[in-house]
């Protein structure tokens, strides 16, 4: 490996001169919360990426919800996001529409919440902390599905 | 243990091959989203963030000597988000940045070739403070304090450095082109 390249950018000189000074050690929590996001892995999942999302339809919560589309080979998940009271508010769809028995999961950090899906394929989930999250789509007969991690902060 | 074991360990489940990676990556990502003048808590969503994007793409890593520098490209650009949106935020999430979506191991080839902090080894770290040492005023006391006062904003560095406070900025801008300037003509130095 080679030494600093020439483009080396101004963050990366910050970081280099307080790394080496060690006056800035990684707090506890910080190094703990790593350890355990191996606990979130899936193997075998699929992960849906984002992608760009209409426009939505209307004026309402156009101040305040936000609309996330995430698509894997054949499963597309909209996410309506809402900020209430410092905590953060899905309402969900997944399209098309699962087969029955199909069961979602939100997981953030700290806490997973299941939901069976409507058989129109929505789900909501209220009080989320805000911070990283995402969607598992449980499938009878099918690999999960999990939307890429997203960070949600009101 | 190597960064294909700790790989093909961690891929089999063992969580002591991935304590392994935090253990030996945490620092320098703490140190390059800290960088960006982001407090505590944004800094620690950032490299939280890199984590997760890692056990995301765990399976698709082919290089495993990409992981660092994947990593530290990878909180980078979460720390840079952060730092923008820090600016008139309120309900935000970040992945609808189409770039967001590409932070894939496997392409890490195309990334920005910037490992330098994933890779800083004590004798760099001692060569990068000898260049500071041989910088006049006031390059070698705003470094000092900057790496030394984590914590501080840009109002107090600058008033414990006697400048206006619009001072700072550019006076840190054009220290760290000097700093590089310096360390990239001892590389050119056999």
């Amino acid at each position: 490996m080679t030494r600093h390249p020439p483009t080396i950018d101004d963050e990366s000189l910050i970081a280099a001169l307080r790394l080496t000074a060690g006056h800035d050690p990684v707090p506890a929590h910080v190094s703990a919360a790593a350890r355990a996001v191996f606990g979130l892995r899936l193997p075998g999942a699929a992960t849906a990426r984002p992608v760009p999302t209409p426009a939505p339809l209307g004026v309402r919560s156009a101040d305040e919800a936000r609309l996330l589309r995430f698509t894997a080979a054949e499963l597309t998940v909209d996410l309506e996001v809402t900020a209430m009271d410092g905590l953060v508010d899905l309402a969900g769809q997944v399209s098309p529409c699962p087969e029955a028995g199909t069961r979602v999961e939100v997981r953030t950090l700290h806490l997973t919440e299941s939901r069976e899906l409507s058989p129109t394929g929505q789900f909501a989930v209220t009080g989320l902390p805000p911070g990283w999250f995402s969607v598992v789509c449980h499938r009878p007969e099918h690999s999960p599905v999990a939307t890429s991690w997203t960070r949600i902060r009101p | 243990m190597s960064d294909q074991h700790a790989i093909d360990a961690a891929l089999a489940g063992d969580q002591a091959a991935w304590d392994a990676l935090v253990n030996r990556f945490s620092g320098p990502l703490w140190s390059v989203v800290r960088a960006y003048d982001l407090s505590a808590a944004d800094a620690a969503d950032a490299v939280q963030g890199a984590w997760l994007r890692l056990v995301e793409s765990l399976h698709t890593i082919r290089d495993p000597d990409r992981i660092g520098p994947w990593l530290f490209t990878t909180a980078k650009r979460e720390a840079a988000l952060l730092s923008r949106r820090n600016r008139g935020e309120r309900l935000i999430a970040d992945p609808a940045d189409a770039e967001h979506a590409r932070a894939d191991p496997a392409l890490a080839e195309h990334l920005h070739p910037d490992p330098a902090v994933a890779v800083l080894t004590a004798d760099e770290g001692r060569r990068l403070w000898r260049a500071v040492e041989e910088m006049h005023e006031p390059c070698r006391s705003l470094f000092r304090l900057m790496a030394t006062s984590p914590e501080a904003g840009v109002h107090q560095l600058a008033g414990r450095l006697g400048m206006p406070r619009g001072s700072y900025g550019p006076t840190r801008g054009r220290c760290l082109n000097r700093l590089r300037t310096m360390l990239t003509a001892q590389e050119a130095t056999p």
